[in-house]
């Protein structure tokens, strides 16, 4: 069954197309990844499944009803983890749960006991007395989970969870995605961090230019690209501030080109041997090289390959 | 259920402010406190006089009028005037402006001539007002004299008799009942805070965008109208209550007057309230970002200041700030609530009531327009 189905799928700002012609389907009991860079119509579609903006075209159907029809159904089966946490941090994290869960209807013993259950379930159970302006970041990313299940919610759409949190916080957030999945939740993550969304999702889409430009398994979209090959290059020096890495692309065989930190990471058709040029290029550019390294494909090279941008673009 | 809900929230969300509960409460009490004790003097409804002295220079001829003159004299003499003969070759007039009496009689054959002391006006006109009882009297008795003369000596007499009631008649000049300054600052302080809610009013919405819970409130299954409600229900109580404590605290510890009709100061004030948080959501839905709750800031100091909030501009305005005085929703609260509160009229109370939530009911009707056209708030 599907817990989402997409539609033809449009959103227009004036003339700008945000969402075009848009697509997909996530199952139920699914972990969704939904990848795209900055602007590429990720979030836009999130609100239009969220009611939160109008759609232009197209239609979006929750657990098989039309939300334009039936928008309350909709969002009472909706848990959304915003990017920007949203928790009031002037009331303490119970009442900061208990109100957003009393407006999905619930009320008396029953929004106790679902408050309580969300703050256990994101480990702040001994913190519910604490207003949140205390806490720490990843303990507010927590709360900010806790305010979307406690109305045990079917979907959850999780936004950038994990944004500018440690380590010990991310791992407790992505096994908490889990444990809400094998509960009986769909989910539907986006992320900058590819390797969290290698880790835990079972299907993903791609999204470019307000398309889903593929979508599979990850080893499906790995299938995609196989016809490429993808190095990576850590660079060092004067000429690698601010390296322009397009100028890569008039080199033959080169597909898509980024520079993402000090790593140089190409992708080039797989049948053209242009290594030699890469790096006499970057010489002449004086660019100091420290490594070069063959990648065998992941979701990374896959996105870079087909969108010919990092995902934090 | 759900607009309870969201209004709950929101007067706990204001409860747990300090610097806003501060502002609420703590400012208007201390510029009550302040006002209150330094324009004192302003809101003085007795003025001391001190001696009443007259120079007087009989130079009638005429022992009728130089009789009655002694009579009135010896009359105002017991009602505290001091009346004293100018000596030969004095010159009554200098001795006015120096300020040695507060005016100056001559007693001629035709007539009598007074002069008053400019910078002592309020002696002066209390004799003048005396001196010309004094006249009519005379002219009276002078008129009778030419019929009857003993009639001419039965009005003389009658001044004689019963001296006090013959020239001077207690009149109040302001026979209403008016506040004292910290009557009139509690009324003043307590309507320009309520009129602050607007602040508060402008921040309903926008606040949510900011903290980026208005994702969250969108996203859940209730209908922007009862947000909306819920989030207007709250806002009004929650400031309400602020003004009350105001008032109380006024009541109390200043012994503030608020009258006898607490029910309909009540009304009034929560129909201001209503109106400062329906302007203060008005303005915020048209304005972006930050120029709202500038624009609002403005708007309450202005309306604050044109409304007497700081001082009574009632006297010596000017018509320009006089007109646009009015168009201040403090201007109309403050006059209601002193007309009910001190001349026990209650006229204005409706018409006050009726203006602020007509207005409220517009400037919410424009709110609920513009957010309902937006896609977000």
């Amino acid at each position: 069954m599907n817990v989402l189905e997409i539609r033809s799928l449009t959103k227009k700002f004036g003339d700008f197309i945000a969402v075009d012609n848009m697509s997909l389907s996530v199952r139920e009991g699914e972990i969704f990844g939904f990848l795209g860079a900055n602007g590429a119509g990720k979030s836009t579609t999130i609100n239009m499944i969220s009611s939160l903006l109008r759609i232009t075209k197209g239609e979006i159907l929750v657990l098989g009803r039309n939300i334009a029809k039936d928008a309350k159904f909709a969002k009472s089966n909706i848990g959304i983890v915003p990017q920007d946490i949203a928790i009031y941090e002037n009331m303490t994290a119970y009442e900061n749960v208990s109100f957003f869960a009393g407006l999905y209807g619930l009320r008396g013993a029953l929004l106790k006991e679902r408050t309580e259950e969300a703050l256990d379930f994101v480990g702040l159970g001994d913190k519910s007395k604490s207003l949140p302006k205390n806490f720490s970041g990843g303990m507010k990313r927590r709360l900010n989970i806790a305010c979307a299940i406690a109305h045990r919610p079917k979907l959850i759409i999780m936004d950038e969870p994990t944004v500018g949190i440690d380590p010990q916080s991310r791992n407790y957030i992505l096994n908490s995605v889990r444990k809400l999945n094998r509960m009986g939740c769909t989910i539907i993550y986006t992320s900058h961090y590819m390797e969290e969304v290698e880790e835990i999702c079972t299907r993903i889409a791609i999204v470019d230019h307000g398309k889903i430009i593929a979508e599979g398994t990850q080893d499906q979209l790995k299938a995609i690209v196989t016809d490429t090959k993808n190095v990576w290059i850590d660079v060092r020096g004067r000429g690698a501030e601010n390296y322009a890495s397009d100028e890569l692309l008039h080199i033959p065989g080169v597909i898509a080109a980024r520079m993402d930190d000090y790593t140089i990471k190409i992708s080039s058709k797989g049948e053209i041997n242009n290594l030699n040029q890469i790096i006499q290029k970057l010489i002449k550019d004086q660019v100091e090289i420290r490594s070069v390294e063959e990648q065998a494909p992941n979701l990374e090279t896959v996105f870079l390959t087909l969108t010919g941008r990092n995902l934090r673009d | 259920m759900n607009v309870i809900h969201v209004a709950v929230k929101e007067i706990k969300s204001v409860l747990r402010e300090p610097r806003t509960l501060l502002f609420m409460l703590a400012f208007p009490v201390v510029l009550m406190l302040i006002l209150g004790t330094a324009l004192s003097n302003a809101f003085s409804n007795v003025t001391s006089v001190g001696n009443l002295t007259l120079l007087y220079n009989d130079v009638s001829g005429q022992p009728q009028l130089t009789r009655a003159w002694q009579a009135f004299a010896q009359a105002i003499g017991e009602q505290g005037v001091e009346s004293t003969p100018a000596e030969d070759g004095q010159d009554g007039r200098e001795r006015v402006q120096e300020g040695e009496y507060a005016g100056y009689v001559e007693l001629r054959s035709d007539g009598m001539a007074f002069y008053g002391s400019s910078w002592r006006s309020i002696e002066s006109n209390i004799l003048q007002g005396m001196l010309t009882a004094f006249a009519d009297r005379y002219n009276l008795a002078a008129a009778a004299l030419g019929s009857d003369p003993s009639k001419a000596e039965a009005v003389l007499a009658a001044a004689d008799g019963d001296a006090g009631a013959a020239f001077i008649r207690e009149t109040a000049l302001d026979p209403d009942k008016s506040p004292d300054s910290i009557g009139y600052y509690a009324i003043a302080m307590s309507t320009m805070i309520a009129l602050y809610a607007s602040v508060s009013g402008s921040h309903l919405f926008r606040s949510e965008r900011t903290r980026h819970t208005a994702i969250r409130l969108l996203a859940a299954p209730i209908g922007k109208g009862e947000l909306f409600a819920g989030k207007v229900i709250g806002c009004t109580i929650i400031n309400l209550l602020c003004v009350l404590l105001v008032v109380l605290f006024s009541r109390f510890v200043f012994q503030a007057d608020w009258g006898d009709h607490f029910g309909l100061v009540f009304l009034v004030l929560a129909s201001l309230v209503a109106l400062a948080v329906s302007i203060g959501l008005g303005i915020g839905s048209i304005g972006r970002g930050d120029s709202a709750g500038s624009i609002i800031m403005i708007f309450a100091q202005i309306a604050s200041f044109v409304g007497g909030a700081y001082f009574p501009l009632a006297a010596g305005i000017g018509s320009f700030i006089g007109i646009v005085s009015y168009l201040s929703p403090l201007r109309w609260a403050n006059m209601s609530l002193i007309g009910m509160i001190y001349l026990d009229d209650t006229s204005s109370v409706w018409p006050t009531v009726g203006l602020n939530l007509g207005l409220a009911a517009a400037f919410l009707f424009v709110s609920g327009f513009m957010m309902s056209k937006r896609e977000a708030f």
